[in-house]
This record gives structure tokens, sequence and C-alpha cells, in this order.
């Protein structure tokens, strides 16, 4: 029962977050590998400010903040850049957030992490714990299918698309980009604080390329651009990830067999979709 | 009055100047074709026109103000409607949803002034005799049906200024007859219309008037006759 507690919590602040990101990177075709970046500021945004005035609505407003300056930052990179500077420039930035946040020492603890992430209260519970992130996560689902299929949506495959066609018919390619990151960003500050309330300690192992090649595989495995691919991907593998802990492994072995099991994915999902997945954007 | 103005726009891209002193007015409800021989410049004036690029002198009014600086998207919510050489249809989309894309990026006033959107939309698919593909993608049409798809669309979604970059260009001949009578429909309309074109029978039979474009620099202008039988053209075209 606790597994399965633990795996609706786990797709509770993991789903939005990728289905986010599969706006941006499937739909948007926007070559963007910094959402980790993202998720890393606003993470320590909440948790350095909770720890310290032990106020949960300040902690999010600040993390709503940080995510809202790095997400416009983000967007504008996406609007001044080629897709392959993008990719390279945003990996650049992640890296360059996480060097900050390990060697700010005095605000972040560095590499120690911060130990003792107090819960709502009403969230102490693990039952208590899943109904409210699902609860979340069904709401943001339900905005974000939205989203997929609004004319914000249609937008943004037009200017995936062919941005010139799309700007020539009054398309503001600066607007819509701002919003796709705005929406990623808050899923980052609501699934971070779900997830490290949930295992009540943050650290900056985190925020790895590991992680980023989770949501990058759920989107390319599930097909990009696809709400219910996506969705279903991310599913089959976060119970893919915590079911490998069942097979009786040394647990020196496991978080390799994790690796390696996951490159293959990543490696056969890239195969299949080799010819779709980034199609050069239509220059006539 | 006239709605468009360009002064003594020029145009240099890596020390190549593409554009020259390109000066011309346009006039509301004026028709317009722009000749010229490949690489002349035309599509590159179009670019300008659009907003894709800025001119490296000179201003373009439009309307009266000054819109040398204005953005793309901006100059589409003034009115601006370009129809591009290699066609501006969205492939992987529907017929439907490349319409309705068009009319979500107008201005909100404008849109309610345009009517009901599912009205909008089916009145385009059927300008362009299109209607019963709506729900396929839109790469699977031929290049004719493709071009009415995006005169009509450009239409219905409300533009004053048509730029029209070779809409015969990739058209079957049964399908230009159908092309012009959609141009023809934009003149009746009182639209204001700049075509590229090549085919000289084509234009002098739908143009008030026609600009002739060799290597960046306006050469000749006046009535679609007069242009057609003046020897500076033939000079132009063939040497
Ligand atoms: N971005 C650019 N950088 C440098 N040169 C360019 C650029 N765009 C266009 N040119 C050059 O400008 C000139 C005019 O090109 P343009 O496409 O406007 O011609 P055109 O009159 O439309 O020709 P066609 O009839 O073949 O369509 C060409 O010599 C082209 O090589
Ligand atoms: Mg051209």
């Amino acid at each position: 029962m606790s597994f399965f507690l633990h795996i609706l919590i786990l797709i509770g602040y993991c789903l939005p977050i990728v289905l986010a990101f599969n706006l941006i990177f499937g739909k948007g075709k926007i070559l963007h590998f910094g959402p980790m970046g993202v998720s890393a500021a606003t993470s320590y945004a909440i948790f350095v400010v909770l720890m310290n005035t032990h106020s949960f609505l300040l902690a999010i407003l600040f993390g709503l903040l940080i995510s809202i300056l790095i997400s416009l930052f983000f967007s504008w990179l996406s609007l001044r850049l080629e897709q392959d500077s993008l990719g390279v420039m945003s990996l650049a930035v992640h890296l360059t957030i996480i060097v900050i946040i390990t060697n700010w020492t005095s605000v972040t603890c560095g590499a120690l992490g911060i130990p003792k992430i107090p819960r709502l209260s009403f969230m102490e519970s693990i039952e208590m714990f899943a109904l409210v992130t699902t609860i979340y996560c069904a709401i943001f689902l339900y905005f974000l299918y939205k989203v997929d299929k609004s004319s914000f949506g249609r937008k943004l495959e037009a200017l995936a698309e062919h941005s010139w066609h799309a700007k020539s018919l009054g398309i503001n390619r600066a607007y819509v980009h701002a919003i796709a990151f705005l929406i990623l960003g808050f899923a980052h500050v609501f699934g971070g604080f779900f997830a490290y309330t949930y295992l009540r300690f943050l650290n900056t192992h985190e925020f790895g390329f590991q992680s980023l090649i989770f949501i990058v595989m759920a989107v390319v495995a599930g097909k990009p651009g696809s709400f219910k691919g996506v969705t279903l991907a991310v599913i089959l593998l976060i119970l893919l990830k915590e079911g490998i802990r069942f097979i009786p492994l040394a647990p020196g072995i496991l978080g390799p067999v994790r690796l390696i099991t996951f490159g293959i994915i990543l490696f056969v999902a890239v195969w299949i979709r080799r010819d779709t997945l980034f199609p050069q954007e239509r220059l006539v | 009055m006239s709605l468009l103005s360009l002064f003594s726009v020029s145009l240099t891209l890596n020390n190549h100047t593409i554009l020259n002193d390109v000066s011309f007015d346009v006039a509301q409800g004026e028709v317009i074709g722009l000749i010229g021989p490949n690489g002349s410049g035309k599509t590159t004036l179009f670019n300008l026109l659009s907003g894709f690029l800025k001119p490296t002198s000179g201003s373009i009014l439009f309307k009266d103000e000054n819109i040398t600086n204005v953005i793309p998207s901006k100059r589409a919510r003034l009115g601006f409607g370009r129809v591009f050489q290699h066609f501006g249809i969205f492939r992987d989309m529907t017929l439907e949803e490349n319409v309705r894309v068009a009319l979500e990026a107008l201005p909100r006033d404008k849109r309610k002034e345009l009517g009901n959107m599912d009205e909008l939309v089916d009145a385009t698919l059927d300008m362009a005799l299109l209607k019963p593909y709506a729900k396929k993608k839109a790469g699977s049409l031929s290049g004719g049906q493709m071009r009415l798809l995006e005169i009509a669309r450009t239409l219905t979604s409300g533009k004053e200024l048509f730029l029209l970059d070779e809409p015969t260009a990739g058209v079957s001949p049964k399908m230009t007859h159908q092309v012009a009578d959609m141009i023809s429909k934009l003149k009746q309309q009182g639209k204001t219309v700049l075509i590229i074109e090549h085919d000289l029978p084509f234009i002098a039979q739908i143009c008030d008037r026609v600009i002739v474009l060799d290597v960046g620099k306006v050469v000749l202008s006046g009535n679609p006759t007069e242009v057609r039988d003046s020897e500076e053209l033939k000079e132009i075209y063939f040497g």
C-alpha cells in the first residue's frame, strides 16, 4: 500500500513538470535543456526561506518570484539564440546555477544539503500527502490539457513549424515563449515544494543530469508534443524506476542498473524517433 | 491619401546592396504588380514591408504612421497580410487549425468585429473550395490548394494590405484561374494588393499599376500596357 502511495506522490509532482516541459520542448520544439536549473533555483529559494522564516506562504511566494525571473531569462535566451546555441547555453546556465548553489554555503549549506525539512501539518501522513499531491496533479493536468488545446497551443505549434509564417499572422513570439516558460516555472515551484517536503531533504544531487535525462526521456519516449503519450510515458517510467528496487540486487549495483536501463530506453526512443525528433524549422 | 509609402528605402547585407533607394506610394484600394528578374530584390522588399528585415536607411509609412521599426507580428495586427512564395501554410496542422490560428492571432476587438469564429473558419474553407478536407493535415494539399487556402485565410482575417509573393508559382494551370478569381475578389472588396509575379499577362489583366525592380532599384513604373510595351522592360529581361 505504501509503495502505491509513494508512486502516486512521485507521479503527482513529476507529471506536471514533464508535461509543462513537453509544452516547450515537444510542442514548441524549443531546445531547452535547463529545466533542472530552474528547478534547483526555485527549490532552493523555497526551502532557504522556509528554514529561515518557518513561513510556508513566504517560501512559496519567494519561490514563485525566483521562478518568474529565471523563466523569463530562459525565455529571453530562446528568442535571442539559434536552437543549437540555446541547447548548449541552457545546459551552461543549469551548471552555473548548481555551482552557485553548491558554493554559496552560508545560505544553501552547499554539498551538505538542507535536512529536516518540515511538512505542512495536514500533510504529515503519507495518505494525506498522496491525496493532496494527487489533487494538485489533477488540477494542473486539467489546466495543461486546456492550454494544449487552446489558441496558445496552436500559436506555439505554428511558431515551431515556421516562425516567419506565424509572425506574419500576428503571433508575438516573445509573448508566447514567455508564457510557456512561466508555466514550466510554476510547475517547478509546486513540484519542488511537494518533492522536498516529501523527502524532507534537499540536496544539489537532485538536480543532476540524471534528472534532466529522465524528463527528456519521458517526452521523447511519449512522443514530443503529445499530451497523452507523455503522460503515459511518465507513469510507466516512474513505475519502472521505482520497481527496479524490488529486483534483489546489491545496493551498490541498483543505481548503475537504473542508469543503464534508462540510457537504453532513451537510446531506443531517440532511435525510433530520429526522423521526427527535431525536424529543422522550415526555412522556405 | 496613400495607405503605404516608402521613402528612399535601402538595404545592405554583408556589404551587398540588395535594395537601393526604393520609393513609391500605394493608394488605398490599388492593385500593384511588382516585377523584375530573379534576384532583383522583390521578395526582400516584401520582407522589409513585413518587418523581417530593417532597412539600412529610409523609412516606411503605413496610414501616415512610421512603422520602420515595428516588429512583424505588430504589423500583421495593423493589417499587413503576407502570402509567401513558398506557401505560408502550417503543414503539420489541419486545414481548420490553419485558419483558426490566423484568426486567433488577431487583436481581440478585431476578432469580435469579424464575427463568430466557427462560421469564419467554415466560410474561409468554403472560399478556398476546401471545406470537405477541414480535418485533413495541410501537408497533404496541392500547391494550388495551399495558395487558395492562404489567400482566403488572409482575406477572412480582415487584413487590409495584401503582399502576395508569386501567387501562381507552384500552382497548376487549372488552379491558376481560381487563384486569379480570388485576387479579383480582393480587388472587388477594395483591398490594397501588392503582387510579385513573373507572368506578365496575368499582371496586365489584374493590376492598376506596375513597378519594375532591377538590381534593387525601381527602374520603371506605370500602367500595365505602357510597361509591357516599353523598350526598357525588354532590355531588363532580355539584355
Ligand atoms: N539574408 C540575405 N543575405 C544576403 N543576401 C541576400 C539575403 N536575402 C536575399 N539576398 C540576396 O538578395 C537578392 C535579392 O533576393 P530576392 O529573394 O529578394 O529576389 P527576388 O526578386 O525575390 O527573386 P525571385 O524572382 O527569384 O524570387 C539576391 O541576390 C539574394 O541572393
Ligand atoms: Mg522572390
